[in-house]
């Protein structure tokens, strides 16, 4: 077996690309967007609900796609609920240069972190919007 | 038979090694094919040699450039043994020479009300241009069905057909299915007198194509996907109908034209290629031409099929892979799932053993949806590949399933 494919597919991967956390729609939710990679046609939904304290009390995503992209959209709910705005964007920062390569300076993921599972996508840089796809309709909710 | 180890040695991409030193197994041909040596030198030869405008300048590297211009189009010609070379448009990709006649036809002929004919498994390409038609000129797009074998539903498509049908337009060979246009529903076109355009994109690759005995009106294919450069594409057109056409483009070239060797054009095919074409392209196409011509395209075709069969009988043993209209009559494209695992990591897990393979939706969104899936995976051939690579293929799709269904 290839590392590569081993470091990409990571037992938390598979798992949460098979069952993935969160899956569903926040009931209520004061913020939503959808995914939608077009190169390949995988796409989501993901509403949130933000308290008057700025703080993501409840986080779901419903669609259909890749392991990689359902297991970061996974990841990304248990690891952004409960999380203030400010810090949730500060993790998306991290997570769009983890998956990219540019690793050195991350400022609040370490690896201990689940996320840190999803480096290994690095390698493959077709596959970084697959990872991608949820941490942009996220940001793109928040400006919404 | 060709010599297919020698076909190879003509291919330099083919020796190279991917990731962890696996030789390369190129699957992805209906994407892009690679391309032959002869090709590559050829355009450098060009450059370094000959290379000035076309149609322009009377000095001699003009008509040099001129004379190789028009030499490809004469290549293209007897390649699709069209009735005169007036009848061959050299455009930048087979996108544009759909865009070309959408826009060019649609002027002169589309109204209000009108409908044009598509399938549902048209390639964006062949379904956008339409879209921008019916936009401006409030006309239908109608698209026909397919059955399960991703054949044109025959009944479907006749039904589609009134006096309100202006032009139909579908592939030759599908992206998805590899399955081949039933002769019948040209035939129908022909008998209702309404223009047929082909997509030509994967059938001008991999099976000879005479578009006189086809009785097409329209012919449009890629340069790329025949072993020529990105970059030229070409429109064919029965010359009594795109006489009648209005340009599509306006700029330099479109008028007649002088040379020292004395040659002139007439309003086809310059009327249609605006600004300075792609020269070198359309001349390295001409290469590749000559280099599958004399391989022989029925052997060519032949051996694509044969690769087409074996692949498809492997693959049928494997109770995880399900075959994308399995029963129909394939050619060289094959399209499947792995049950339970997504396209992209098929295509992923491939990769690192050296083994390209297109994952997707391969630019044919509505078929996606027709057919209900998210994304297929798909292995295309070119004359390169052998059967020793299916074999590794097979293997491979094997320990793909054992890796991610484990």
């Amino acid at each position: 077996m290839n590392d590569l494919i081993k470091e990409l597919y990571q037992e938390i991967i598979l798992d949460h690309g098979q069952s993935p956390r969160n899956f569903g729609e926040c009931d209520p939710h004061n913020k939503s967007a959808d995914g939608h990679n077009p190169l390949c046609g995988d796409n989501l939904k993901l509403t949130f609900y933000i308290n008057n304290e700025d703080v993501i009390e409840d986080i779901k995503f419903t669609g259909e796609g890749c392991a990689i992209s359902l297991a970061s959209a996974s990841l990304m709910t248990e690891k952004l609920k409960g999380k203030k705005i400010d810090v949730a964007e500060e993790i998306f920062s991290d997570f769009t240069n983890l998956v990219s390569g540019t690793s050195e300076d991350l400022k609040v993921l370490n690896e201990e972190d689940s996320l840190y599972a999803l480096k290994g996508v690095g390698g493959f840089p077709m596959r970084v919007k697959c990872a991608t796809m949820a941490w942009h309709a996220f940001k793109s909710a928040l400006k919404s | 038979m060709l010599d297919i180890k020698k076909i190879r040695d003509d291919f330099p991409i083919l020796d190279k090694k991917i990731l962890d030193n696996k030789d390369l197994i190129y699957l992805d041909t209906a994407a892009s094919a690679q391309k032959p040596k002869v090709v590559i030198d050829e355009i450098n030869s060009f450059y370094s040699n000959n290379y000035a405008n076309v149609s322009r300048g009377v000095h001699t590297l003009s008509v040099e450039s001129t004379f190789r211009y028009e030499d490809a189009r004469k290549k293209v010609q007897k390649f699709i043994n069209a009735d005169s070379e007036r009848e061959i448009i050299f455009t930048k990709s087979a996108t544009e020479s759909i865009n070309l006649i959408s826009n060019s036809f649609a002027s002169k002929y589309i109204n209000e009300g009108d409908e044009i004919i598509l399938t549902v498994m048209e390639h964006h390409s062949n379904i956008i241009p339409w879209f921008l038609i019916r936009d401006r000129y409030k006309c239908k797009i109608l698209f026909a069905n397919i059955d399960s074998s991703g054949n044109i539903d025959q009944n479907h498509f006749e039904s589609l057909i009134s006096e309100k049908t202006k032009l139909v337009s579908i592939t030759h060979l599908s992206n998805v299915f590899g399955t081949i246009v039933n002769q019948k529903i040209i035939n129908l076109c022909n008998q209702a007198g309404i223009p047929i355009l082909l997509d030509g994109c994967q059938s001008a690759a991999h099976i000879p194509i005479d578009v006189k005995a086809l009785g097409c009106d329209y012919y449009v294919f890629s340069g790329h996907k025949l072993y020529a450069p990105t970059g030229v594409g070409v429109f064919y057109g029965k010359e009594n109908l795109i006489e009648e056409l209005p340009p599509y483009q306006g700029g330099g070239g479109m008028i007649a034209d002088v040379s020292t060797d004395g040659a002139t054009f007439t309003d086809l095919p310059a009327k249609f290629e605006a600004g300075t074409p792609p020269l070198v392209e359309a001349y390295g196409l001409g290469v590749a031409i000559d280099y599958v011509s004399e391989l022989g395209m029925s052997e060519i075709s032949e051996h694509e099929l044969r690769l087409t069969n074996y692949a498809l009988n492997k693959m049928q043993e494997l109770d995880f892979v399900d075959i994308h209209g399995a029963n129909g009559n394939k050619h060289s494209i094959i399209s499947f799932n792995i049950k339970n695992v997504h396209s992209h990591e098929v295509s992923s897990f491939l990769d690192v053993e050296g083994i390209a393979i297109r994952a997707g939706h391969h630019c044919c969104q509505p078929l996606m949806k027709h057919l209900n899936l998210n994304s297929t995976a798909r292995l295309s051939f070119g004359m390169y590949n052998t059967e020793e690579e299916i074999d590794i293929f097979i293997n491979a799709l094997k320990n793909c399933r054992d890796f991610f269904t484990k």
